[in-house]
């Protein structure tokens, strides 16, 4: 063992891929033996094959920033996060079980909203919520679901467990980041694949597509679906052209559709008008019709919530899955999974206190400093206060936001998020992470293997934002040993 | 398989940028050229560019003097100037962004090695010193690109609509070098005739026609001879009649094309019609005025048929 990772330590946190004794964990033995054997000059160069594997690929996000929108490499790290088959199973089924309680929870809203009916959840808090959007009542999406992918975000505590610390029912992205670090990681370190059989996570366009193509409303051999995107400048414009791409369908901007008399959607081609089965929704609903939204928006299609509404066109996710994807409600998916389902929740939640309540809030204002606060209603990582890395300034600030506005806020006591080795200019450092696996539902469900490992670059950082200072991780699911 | 409409139309505008880029290289070099062998008191000053480009009121709107310094910035290096090769490649490169996926790989990444190049070169290049090899540079980079599209590109709509926008935007060029030309000679005065010859041979070499109107047509130079080439011989891929039977053949291939066919089928009788020895340098003037016009409803056509449907 060399000395870069013989001495590699990571105090007080669940490591990935060294246990406490500083031994590799059965199913990353394999990965680990072979990245120790390289010496520093070959691990450098390996690392920059891999940069210039991104830069060829031209894998990149956007951020944003005062002066207009950059273009920047992906942050990636060539040591690969690895999970066992088994492990991943019990999670895998965990997400599922999830997934299905949170459509149903979305359908009842929309529908006979039984749950608040039976007291299982303050009607106010979902129905006062900029999530639920009235527009949507009464519609009932085929086979029941709304969420038709839906990203979960998972960290691991330092018991060794999964926790889900939030669902994105919204527009999630970074599943393209998913397949292309696996493809990286193909180039740069083709070794590591001899001895193992790992998971392939690149046919995820093509089931993205039977899911979308599920929905239809036409029953056609080759449904028409198109991936719907603001366009150019939002951040995840790579992975909507890398999703269209791999779905063989047509990426779109609103303008390109039109709806007619006959309440479908057509889009724009050089052939004359062409009939639209299936949109995959990556624009806000806000922004999605101006006639049923925000009427200033110039991204959306007038007249497609008509179409939606009238059965003529599928949209994924449904216009209204958000009123899922509040942190508020969020607190209740254990009792929603009992609710709908009568079953035990397979995977965690994060214990979550709702500053709405009284008795929360009191504990909350009283334990800042070891609590995590968030808004209810945002995401990226923006407006989140890590209680015991802020200042008693912040601090206070907080306290200020809670009390003015309580249902806008929640708190979970601070995770230890584990850690993984990562390379980190020439040396292997321990760095914090999470993972977001992405769940499809149509008319069957499936879970990505693995997911989209994203890392805190920083040292000691817990946020792992790709805007914020974040890289990611190539994440294996092995079977059996190596 | 069909195409977007806006698809469609960021490709034909991504062919008529790159081609108007290479255009107006060309058009500088070979002025560049041009202007060191002409005699001091000949009158042949840089504000020609200008008039061929249309681009006069711009230009006076923001430079006082017409002078090689103003001039060849404005054309060069200005990003405000719709007409300079600086503007051109932007306007490429922001639309191949968007159509990445049906070109070939290596588009993206050329039309972005052109952009890069032109940001870090095109003020560098407003002096003698580096004009030459800055605009030498990218015409080859353009053609590059051109080279790369005509030999990868499936001949499928993306192939038809890239080069309904290279052809239209190449009719468009020659014509206004062929009038500018033929304007500028013919009114000068008869005591530098001694220097007709390398106008015309700058402006073939402009047009890069000139190897071939010497092959073709010979080796002495007369006007006539010169715009009759570059407007109907049809075996060379510069002439506008080339162009024409391109844009014909691409359109072909496309629906709802009886229109712009009709309008095709308009410009080639036109064409034929031609014969440049019977006409003054003023008729001359005013059949090319009428034939831009009949370039400028053809690209109205293209856009209404094909990129704007639901406006017909």
């Amino acid at each position: 063992m060399n000395k870069r990772w013989s001495s590699y330590k990571s105090p007080g946190f669940f490591d990935e891929l060294i246990t406490e004794k500083g031994k590799p964990r059965t199913a990353a033995r394999g990965a680990v033996n072979l990245l120790q054997g390289l010496t520093a000059d070959e691990m450098a160069a390996r690392r920059e094959a891999a940069d210039l594997a991104i830069r060829e690929m031209g894998i990149s996000f956007t951020v944003y920033t005062e002066g207009g929108n950059i273009d920047r490499a992906w942050p990636f790290d060539i040591i690969p996060r690895v999970i066992s088959t088994k492990q991943w199973q019990k999670v895998s089924r965990g997400l599922i079980q999830r997934s299905r309680a949170l459509n149903r929870f979305i359908d009842d809203i929309y529908n006979k909203q039984r749950i608040l009916a039976d007291g299982i959840l303050p009607a106010d808090i979902v129905l006062e919520s900029s999530n639920y959007k009235p527009q949507c009542a009464g519609m009932s999406p085929r086979y029941g679901v709304w969420a038709h992918i839906c990203g979960s975000d998972l960290v691991r505590n330092d018991d060794g467990r999964f926790y889900v610390l939030e669902d994105n029912l919204r527009v999630p992205s970074g599943v393209s980041y998913m397949v292309e670090n696996r493809e990286i990681t193909k180039r740069v370190l083709p070794e590591l694949f001899e001895n193992y059989s790992i998971l392939p996570v690149d046919d995820y366009p093509s089931r993205l597509y039977q899911t979308l193509a599920s929905l239809s409303p036409r029953e056609q051999k080759r449904p028409c679906i198109v991936v719907l995107t603001p366009g150019i400048f939002n951040s995840a414009y790579f992975e909507h052209a890398f999703l269209a791409h791999g779905m063989g369908a047509e990426l779109v901007e609103g303008p390109d559709l039109t709806v007619g008399e006959d309440e479908c959607v057509y889009m724009r081609t050089v052939d004359g008008p062409v009939r639209v089965d299936v949109i995959y929704r990556r624009i806000d609903e806000d922004f999605m019709d101006p006639e049923a939204f925000r009427e200033d928006s110039v991204l959306g299609v007038p007249g497609l919530m008509r179409a939606w509404k009238a059965g003529k066109v599928a949209i994924a996710n449904a216009p209204g899955s958000g009123v899922a994807d509040d942190k508020v409600v969020y607190a209740y998916v254990p009792e929603m999974i009992r609710y709908y389902l009568g079953e035990k929740p397979e995977i965690d939640s994060v214990p979550t206190y709702l500053c709405m309540n009284e008795k929360d809030r009191e504990y909350v204002l009283n334990n800042l400093d070891k609590l995590v606060v968030k808004p209810a209603n945002e995401s990226g990582g923006y407006g989140i206060m890590v209680g015991p890395h802020a200042s008693a300034a912040t601090r206070r600030k907080f306290a200020g936001l809670i009390e003015k506005n309580p249902r806008n806020y929640i708190a979970q006591p601070t995770l230890s998020l584990s850690t993984a080795p990562t390379y980190c200019e020439g040396s292997i450092e321990p760095r914090h992470l999470d993972l977001r696996p992405f769940i499809l539902q149509g008319k069957e469900s499936w879970v990505t293997p693995g997911g989209l490992t994203r890392v805190a670059l920083v040292k000691g950082s817990l946020v792992v934002n790709s805007s914020q200072g974040g890289g990611s991780k190539d994440t294996w699911i092995v079977e059996g040993k190596a | 398989m069909t195409m977007l409409s806006r698809v469609a139309s960021r490709l034909y505008w991504t062919a008529r940028y790159l081609e108007r880029c290479e255009d107006t290289a060309r058009l500088v070099a070979s002025y560049h050229m041009l202007i060191m062998d002409i005699p001091r008191g000949s009158e042949l000053g840089w504000d020609v560019l200008l008039r061929i480009l249309d681009a006069e009121p711009q230009f006076y709107s923001r430079y006082r003097v017409p002078n090689e310094q103003n001039v060849v910035k404005f054309l060069i290096a200005d990003r405000d100037n719709p007409s300079s090769i600086a503007h051109a490649v932007r306007c490429a490169r922001e639309n191949v962004r968007t159509t990445r996926d049906v070109l070939p790989e290596e588009s993206w990444e050329l039309v972005n090695e052109l952009h890069l190049f032109t940001r870090d070169g095109a003020d560098k290049a407003i002096g003698r010193r580096n004009r030459r090899a800055f605009l030498e540079d990218i015409i080859g980079r353009c053609q590059m690109i051109s080279g790369m599209v005509q030999t990868t590109l499936s001949r499928d709509h993306a192939y038809r609509f890239t080069r309904l926008g290279h052809l239209i935007e190449r009719c468009d060029m020659t014509t206004r070098v062929v009038d500018v030309g033929v304007m500028e000679l013919m009114e000068r005065d008869s005591r530098f005739a001694a220097i007709d010859p390398l106008v015309w041979s700058s402006l073939l070499y402009s047009l890069s026609a000139l190897g071939a109107y010497r092959r073709t047509v010979g080796p002495l130079l007369d006007g006539t001879s010169v715009a009759e080439f570059v407007l109907k011989q049809g075996e060379h891929p510069r002439s506008v009649l080339y162009c024409l039977r391109g844009i014909r053949e691409a359109a072909k291939a496309l629906s709802n094309n009886e229109e712009v066919l009709r309008q095709v089928e308009r410009l080639r009788r036109k064409l034929r019609r031609l014969h440049v020895e019977e006409l003054n340098p003023k008729q001359f003037h005013s059949y090319i005025d009428d034939f831009q016009l009949l370039i400028n409803q053809l690209h109205d056509l293209i856009d209404d048929t094909w990129f704007h449907p639901e406006n017909t």
